[in-house]
């Protein structure tokens, strides 16, 4: 018995079909056994990872065989590197990471996009908390749970203070993080995709509590024979937070945000998943803003209401087919008062249905289809109201589209995946095509994998507000990456060069899409968890040049969230003794560019480079009760992110400079989470 | 002892034998002798073969479970404890779809499964299946408290689990003796699942 290299293959399974008369080939491959069958029979071969092989033979030529396997396609199919992908949790070993994971890094604070811009190839944008991804602008992310899409996963806050993810990290099964070359199944993305899988099966019946130095929540799962029903309820309220650990903001009514969640999960047999997930959260501040040089005082009334709905459908067939189907709608209603000037006041409304089905199938060991359709919904409406002034903008648009990919197993080292995404925008009526191309070949594990590809993506909808037949921006990528991971050991090299086409450019009062620009670069990982017992450190650097003529540049500029060194350095540290685990994260960032008016040109200054220290301690006081406590920027360093710059009064030649900063040097937090239910066990997640 | 006879001949029943017991029963006998990984291949592919032969053989479903658990376990080869794991998750999900099979020892094996998946990476998937083993051992023995592979699993688990905590389990003692002497009045000449006889002395070197 021989693999696919003429090798010979211990341990085969080689039998009579139909009878157990059989026997395992042993260390040389070799095997034999007798059976009662006369005639024609079909001798079967079972192993492990390969498919089976049959072959016909008789009684009368039983002898001497040489038999040649070849491997599975569910080995085939579980090849998950490929340039750009980042699996942060599944099945692959590449860069895995889980929700205790994430809560454990220091400096994530328990959000699940703050934990994501440890990983190479995000940028460091403090003032903002949103993913700015290899150059790219935060609204080139996207965020997909369970394959759709989610209009705005940030929570909203007020202008230059960190956003966090709307939805906790627990609830997911999987995060695949596409820092670049994404799949063809994921729209309207140019730099990357976050896409999140909620669990299929949550088969315990738990209930829990947190309290925290910012709120308390509470919820749970009722789990049934075939499926399963969560809750969650979250009220946060900085304001006794704030009493303590004081901000640079004037707050009249601190940050409160009230959410509520739930899903249901119907399993009637092993091949079929009927997901629900239903989230709603209201979110409210009002800041005192004080007196400038031509502004009165005024109290910045905010209030955000986001709801979002999704329902999935699963099913593989007996014959293969794996069928996918799935509707959501999002809805973000905002309304601020006081809003640029007192007494105006804003209101932005904006909501997306999304409905997408796909099925794809394995036909061959050679080859895998994959095909969907996907259509988008969209309504945006503003209505700025000052004095008697009413200004009101509004679009609907939809966006449809075809996707397509064939994946070829060229061998079993080899593989190829071709694929376009055909895309049609109301908006402008204007038909995209995205043809894709990506290799990987595995040499004894160590995989090469190299993308080319295009991505489209709408302008924003406050340039399309503006201007309807704005064209679809677009963005060619080049990726190519080296990956080896040992049962404790990751190693990542990627290398990337993208190109953009088409971006908004506003020239005086027009807005038009001749913007342009590019964007290069190096990201580096290590990942390293067998130094000694319990200990765990992870190296992640990048390195990007990016420039654009976008937006109102007058000239090709860095723009002002890039920056060209990134690098995190993550510690944790299990102590049993102590019942706990230490996490110390340090990242650095160099300096950003921003325009200084008094100098000639744009984005013709630097800041100085951003760094934070950062510590967490969970402590796990008995089974059911974990302490968690993190503390970010211990070195009290003032991070400076951008400058603004107004006119001074005294002298119109002359501006004065206010640093953006966070609102504070230290964010605390500390939490305690207690599981209320009698069988589960180190488990905080109500999901 | 008359309740445990009746109740594994309550377990002959569900396990809706069509094979005879005279071809299955060494095969069940190999798989209480096997230690090393070569044993566990041998009989895995005897039972494969049992299998394809016989697919509504549920028993034969149940032991590949139970085999690749411990060929998980036994075998140095990271990438193959994957493997055999996602095998016997394959073999354990066959075992869900059927009607008449023995919930609690499902559960068990269910329980037994992740414990393996999670003594492959402590670290990282202690904190995550945790929970499940637990639940999974508490709903077997919720099933049939006299289930002794139930019994001696969840003993050690919570032993495992207390000790890591810096605290003990004080019911581990009388656990181990009770799942002994209900190993000990197992009908081995039945066609029941009879393993886990070699937990008790593993637990008893822990106590």
């Amino acid at each position: 018995m021989l693999n696919e290299q003429s090798k010979p293959m211990p341990n085969a399974n080689v039998f009579i079909k139909g009878t157990i008369d059989g026997a395992s080939t042993d260390s040389l491959g070799n095997f034999s056994f007798t059976t009662n069958k006369q005639g024609e029979m079909t001798l079967c071969v079972r192993m492990l990872g390969y498919a089976e092989f049959n072959t016909k033979i008789t009684d009368k030529n039983s002898t001497a065989l040489v038999l040649n396997m070849k491997p599975d396609n569910i080995t085939l199919d579980n090849v998950v590197v490929s340039a750009g992908n980042f699996r942060v949790k599944g099945n692959s070993q590449f860069g895995k990471m889980s929700a205790v994971d994430i809560v454990t890094t220091a400096g994530s604070t328990g959000d699940l996009y703050h934990s994501l811009r440890t990983l190479p190839g995000a940028q460091m944008v403090g003032e903002s908390g949103k993913l700015f991804i290899r150059g790219g602008d935060s609204n080139e992310s996207q965020t997909y749970i369970d394959e759709m899409h989610v209009l705005s996963p940030y929570t909203a806050t007020g202008d230059n203070m960190p956003v966090r993810g709307r939805y906790s990290p627990f609830m997911f099964e999987g995060i695949n993080f596409s820092t670049g070359a994404s799949s063809s199944e994921y729209a309207q993305g140019l730099s990357s995709v976050l896409a999140l899988n909620t669990k299929d099966v949550s088969p315990i019946t738990k209930i829990g509590v947190n309290a925290s130095s910012v709120g308390f929540s509470g919820g749970g799962t009722r789990a049934f024979e075939k499926g399963s029903v969560s809750l969650n309820l979250d009220y946060q309220n900085l304001k006794p937070y704030y009493s303590i650990v004081p901000n640079k903001y004037d707050w009249v009514k601190p940050y409160q945000l009230f959410s509520g969640s739930g899903q249901i999960r119907f399993n009637p047999n092993q091949t079929t998943v009927f997901k629900t997930f239903v989230g709603y959260d209201k979110t409210s501040f009002i800041q005192h803003i004080a007196s400038s040089t031509n502004q009165p005082t005024r109290n910045l009334a905010f209030n955000d209401d986001n709801f979002y709905l999704n329902s999935t459908f699963q099913k593989t067939t007996e014959s293969g087919y794996k069928i996918f189907a799935g509707g959501a709608f999002s809805l973000k209603n905002q309304h601020v008062d006081d809003a640029l000037i007192a007494t105006d006041s804003y209101r932005n409304k904006e909501w997306e249905i999304h409905l997408k089905t796909k099925v794809s199938k394995r036909f061959t060991d050679f080859l895998r289809l994959n095909v969907g359709l996907e259509n988008f919904f969209r309504h945006n409406d503003i209505v700025y109201s000052y004095a008697s002034t009413v200004h009101t903008d509004s679009i609907n648009h939809s966006i449809s589209a075809l996707f397509a990919s064939a994946i070829f197993n060229i061998n079993s080292n080899l593989y190829a995946e071709l694929s376009d995404r055909l895309e049609y925008t109301s908006i402008n009526n204007m038909w995209r095509s995205n043809p894709r191309l990506s290799l990987t070949y595995n040499m004894n594990g160590v995989h090469f994998s190299g993308v080319v590809g295009q991505y489209t993506q709408l302008p924003e909808n406050k340039y399309l507000l503006t201007k309807n037949d704005l064209r679809t921006e677009n963005c060619m990528q080049y990726v190519g990456g080296i990956y080896y991971e040992t049962k404790n050991k990751v190693y990542r090299a990627e290398t990337y060069y993208k190109k953009y086409n088409d971006l908004v450019l506003q020239q005086s009062t027009s807005l038009t899409s001749e913007g342009y620009g590019y964007s290069k670069g190096l990201d580096l990982f290590f990942n390293d968890r067998a130094l000694f017992k319990g200990f765990e450190y992870m190296l992640a650097y990048s390195f990007n040049l990016s420039k654009r003529k976008y937006q109102d540049y007058t000239e090709l500029s860095t723009p002002q969230y890039a920056t060209i060194h990134n690098a995190t350095v993550s510690i944790k540290y299990n102590i049993p003794a102590l019942k706990s685990i230490l996490g110390v994260t340090n990242r650095f960032a160099s300096g950003r560019p921003y325009h200084d008016p008094s100098k000639s040109g744009i984005m013709n200054s630097t800041t100085g480079f951003y760094n934070s220290v950062d510590l967490s301690l969970t402590y796990l006081v008995s089974q059911k009760v974990i302490i968690y406590t993190s503390a970010t920027n211990l070195l009290g360093r003032q991070n400076t992110y951008n400058y603004n710059f107004i006119n001074d009064t005294t002298n119109p030649d002359r501006y004065m400079k206010t640093p953006v900063t966070d609102p504070s040097k230290h964010f605390f937090y500390i939490g305690i989470f207690i599981t209320l239910s009698g069988k589960t066990a180190y488990d905080v997640s109500n999901f | 002892m008359k309740s445990i006879k009746s109740f594994l001949t309550g377990l002959l029943l569900m396990f809706s034998i069509v094979l005879s017991a005279q071809d299955f029963a060494p095969v069940v006998q190999n798989v209480n002798k096997a230690q090393v990984v070569s044993d566990y291949i041998q009989v895995r592919s005897q039972l494969e073969r049992f299998l394809l032969a016989q697919p509504q053989l549920s028993l034969a479903t149940y032991y590949l479970a139970y085999v690749d658990i411990q060929l998980s376990l036994v075998t140095p080869d990271v990438d193959k404890k994957t493997k055999y794991l996602a095998e016997a998750e394959t073999y354990l999900n066959k075992l869900s779809e059927l009607k008449d099979i023995d919930k609690s020892e499902f559960f068990t094996l269910k329980g037994l499964r992740l414990y393996s998946l999670m003594a492959l990476d402590p670290q990282t998937n202690g904190p995550k299946y945790s929970g499940e083993i637990v639940s999974a051992y508490a709903t077997a023995l919720a099933i049939n408290p006299n289930n002794p592979r139930a019994i001696i699993l969840s003993a050690l688990f919570k032993n495992d689990m207390t000790k890591y905590l810096h605290q003990t389990y004080d019911g581990f003692p009388k656990d181990i003796e009770k799942a002994s002497a209900l190993f000990a009045a197992q009908d081995s000449l039945l066609l029941t699942p009879t393993w886990g006889r070699s937990w008790v002395d593993y637990a008893l070197s822990k106590k």
